[in-house]
């Protein structure tokens, strides 16, 4: 039989094998770029938890800092106790906060997140002198268009904010790039986390906090909603249904 | 354009003559886009070259296959195969690069520069010719990108390649960088200027 290529038979095998000759390209390269994109995301996170940690590296030396300073731990949020688990290096959030069975949903979802993993991978930064310095946990929430994902670093005394910092967000390009820019994460420095009474109190505030305000940060005028959503996720992970249970466990371990 | 009497006129007269973006004004989006310094410029042409090559040279070499009621298609699914690979490979070896591209790598998808080609040269003609087009093609894309980016990084931030050549104010120099060649009105003006001079040259010549 001839192959005739205008006929409806020929069309749909030409179409068939195009589909599966350029899937199989695609699959292809993919399946090559695999293992290097794991390594990428590894030394990603190492580099953006030192960042958060406000600990000084370079791409030479960033790995060797993290493995003598940092321990990554997974935290079960409703026990408020570590998880042990191997390589939680390599522990992925994501498919965690999306997958039914390691998430549910939040009563109260202020951040938007729909879902949220029951295990969180956080990192403890010690000193040279192996001392607690900080606790760099993840923050994420919804901010006008996307999910905004950052680091947020507290010092031993759980509520003081050492540094934040922000490595994914879909915002207005021009108008919210302030998220990741070191003179506005700087400006989180130094404040407190939680009110007298023990609740969330750290706000972005419209128009300039006032000079002195422990909990408040300068928004930014035309990025208000960006900022909402940031001081949102930062209420969410703080809160009852975030590390509250486990800041209160973590506390008590670390007075020993 | 329509009948290419030599290989090289294949290759020159879109460098030129008939330059895709000055001439044509095809895949003007990107250029505007990413022109604003010479190493995303750089990169955006390697890209768009790498595509173009190997769409014009895989739709050739099936051409006599290509069912007419779904060419488009075909040269579509070619396309946007080639583009979601070269997307994966740069956010492997370049991934700060990638980021800066962002959404203008896949749109290399919708550049009709890609899409004219492909109907216009490669579905007619056989795949050494096709492959000679699509360097042609590439390199006038590249040389309006590339030149459109000198201007914009040298006036607008007084560097080239990152590289700086005039001294700033900023770090103690002379210049003032002019921010408006950053922004991407300037390539507007620039563009529009290219092609006013290439004009001239064209009609002096004859």
């Amino acid at each position: 039989m001839a192959f005739k290529k205008d006929s409806v038979m020929g069309t749909m095998v030409f179409i068939i094998i195009l589909s599966l000759v350029c899937s199989f390209m695609i699959t292809g390269t993919a399946e090559i770029l695999k293992e290097r994109k794991l390594v990428k995301k590894r030394d990603e996170v190492q580099q953006f938890v030192l960042k958060a940690a406000s600990i000084d590296y370079d791409t030479s030396n960033f790995r060797e800092i993290f493995s003598n300073r940092v321990t990554p731990r997974l935290v079960n949020l409703e026990s408020g106790e570590f998880v042990e688990q191997e390589n939680i290096l390599d522990f992925d959030e994501r498919m965690a906060a999306i997958n039914p069975e390691t998430s549910s949903k939040p009563k109260k979802d202020i951040a938007k997140i729909k879902t949220r993993a029951d295990n969180i991978r956080m990192f403890e930064v010690r000193d040279e002198n192996g001392q607690l310095s900080s606790l760099v946990m993840p923050v994420y929430g919804k901010g006008l268009w996307s999910m905004i994902y950052g680091y947020l670093a507290v010092e031993p005394d759980l509520n003081t904010i050492n540094n934040i910092v922000f490595y994914e967000h879909g915002e207005t390009p021009g108008i919210a790039d302030f998220v990741t820019e070191p003179e506005w994460n700087a400006l989180w420095k130094g404040k407190q986390l939680f009110d007298d009474k023990g609740n969330v109190a750290i706000k972005v505030v419209k128009g300039g906090a006032k000079a002195g305000d422990i909990h408040g940060v300068d928004g930014v005028s035309g990025a208000t909603r960006t900022g909402l959503g940031i001081q949102k996720a930062v209420v969410f992970w703080f809160g009852a249904e975030g590390y509250q249970t486990f800041l209160t466990h973590y506390a008590k371990a670390e007075v020993k | 354009m329509s009948n290419p009497t030599s290989t090289k006129a294949i290759l020159s007269t879109p460098i030129f003559a008939n330059n895709p973006v000055a001439m044509q004004v095809l895949g003007v989006c990107s250029a505007l886009a990413v022109s604003n310094s010479m190493q995303t410029a750089l990169v955006m042409t390697l890209a768009v070259t790498f595509v173009l090559v190997f769409s014009n040279l895989i739709i050739s070499t099936i051409r006599h296959f290509i069912p007419n009621s779904v060419r488009i298609i075909a040269q579509m699914t070619v396309i946007a195969s080639l583009v979601i690979i070269v997307d994966m490979v740069l956010q492997d070896v370049a991934y700060e690069l990638s980021k800066q591209l962002s959404v203008f790598v896949s749109l290399i998808i919708t550049n009709c520069i890609i899409m004219g080609r492909a109907e216009a040269f490669a579905m007619k003609y056989p795949p050494h010719l096709a492959l000679v087009d699509a360097v042609g093609n590439s390199l006038g894309y590249g040389v309006i990108l590339l030149g459109v980016a000198f201007v914009r990084e040298l006036f607008g931030r007084g560097s080239l390649f990152g590289h700086e050549i005039f001294t700033t104010v900023a770090n103690g120099g002379w210049y003032l960088p002019n921010e408006m060649f950053t922004l991407p009105p300037s390539a507007f003006f620039l563009i529009g200027v290219m092609i006013w001079a290439i004009n001239v040259i064209q009609r002096k010549r004859g």
